[in-house]
């Protein structure tokens, strides 16, 4: 059983799993975004403009999501010392840092029409700012830094620490009089946004986490053959 | 009917603005992703070419990795 946790063998299943993906998310995207642009109706207050939420919600969870599971696998690291894990972190934190980038982007595109500007220092936004500026020193640390070791700690550290303000930006909106709306979609309790606009909001959000999973997936081929490279005088 | 599309009821610069953003930030990372595997693997089976012929076999034995990615690399040859 665990046999299959060798690099080889997830190796192997990485192209397997690539191909899969590749051959399904044309067909997804293509109905979410016809759900998305055509099929979703406009909203009773922001009109059309509430279409924009298909991209920035699930660009948003996913920046969220990646950062948790960073700090998660960061901290684990710091326990159990499995090098996989540093591999698995760093190759979520770019796809982490470029959604979080969409979310804060589409966020003032969509700011402009409901709140009249493109820009407040708002306390989700600012939050959100905070998480870009946290996956960006936790890349940077990883490239900047040589000695391999010195930087699997320093980056873990930086997640451990950027793990705080993960709560800070999910409750921003319930803490702070803020101009963002809070959340519509609860995971206890009733969601607040009609099923017309939540089922194409749930397929483009798959959508995106097909395509988190096939970057994921080639980032971490990467990884291993770096590794294996570098190793290949020991073989 | 298109134009109609097209503007989102004066909303069509800040919606069709959004998506072409989202999706060109995603094929860009895709493209580079995908380079960067690409040159990785090269990279890979041009050092065990590279290899005396006994190391080689030595490599290929030992390694499932270095025997797949060498394997994927002829095809693309």
């Amino acid at each position: 059983m665990l046999n299959f946790f060798y690099n080889s063998n997830i190796y192997n299943w990485l192209g397997r799993l690539i191909n899969f993906i590749n051959s399904i998310f044309f067909p997804f995207l293509l109905v979410g975004l016809s759900f998305a642009l055509i099929f979703s109706p406009p909203d009773y207050l922001q009109g059309d403009s509430v279409r924009i939420m298909y991209v920035h919600v699930p660009a948003a969870w996913i920046g969220l999501a990646s950062f948790t599971c960073i700090a998660l696998l960061s901290i684990f690291n710091f326990i159990f010392k499995i090098k996989n894990l540093i591999l698995i972190t760093k190759s979520i934190a770019p796809i982490g840092l470029m959604f979080t980038c969409i979310a804060i982007v589409t966020g003032s595109l969509w700011g402009q029409p409901t709140w009249g500007t493109f820009w407040v220092w708002d306390a989700r936004i600012t939050s959100m700012v905070i998480l870009a500026l946290f996956y960006v020193i936790f890349i940077i640390a990883h490239k900047l830094i040589s000695k391999e070791d010195k930087a699997n700690k320093i980056s873990s550290l930086i997640a451990v620490i950027g793990a705080i303000n993960i709560p800070i930006i999910k409750y921003s909106v319930e803490w702070w009089n803020t101009l963002h709306q809070p959340a519509s979609i609860k995971l206890t309790g009733e969601s607040s946004i009609h099923s017309s606009m939540l089922m194409p909001l749930l397929l483009m959000f798959f959508v995106l986490i097909l395509y988190c999973a096939l970057i994921f997936l080639m980032k971490y081929k990467t990884e291993i053959i770096r590794i294996k490279k570098k190793n290949l005088k020991r073989l | 009917m298109i134009q109609t599309f097209l503007s989102m009821n004066g909303y069509g610069l800040f919606v069709w603005g959004s998506f072409a953003i989202t999706f060109i930030a995603c094929g860009l990372l895709y493209y580079k992703t995908f380079k960067t595997l690409k040159k990785h693997e090269r990279d890979f089976a041009k050092e065990i070419n590279e290899l005396s012929s006994e190391r080689k076999k030595i490599v290929i034995e030992n390694s499932k990795i270095a025997s797949q990615v060498l394997s994927s690399s002829s095809k693309t040859i």
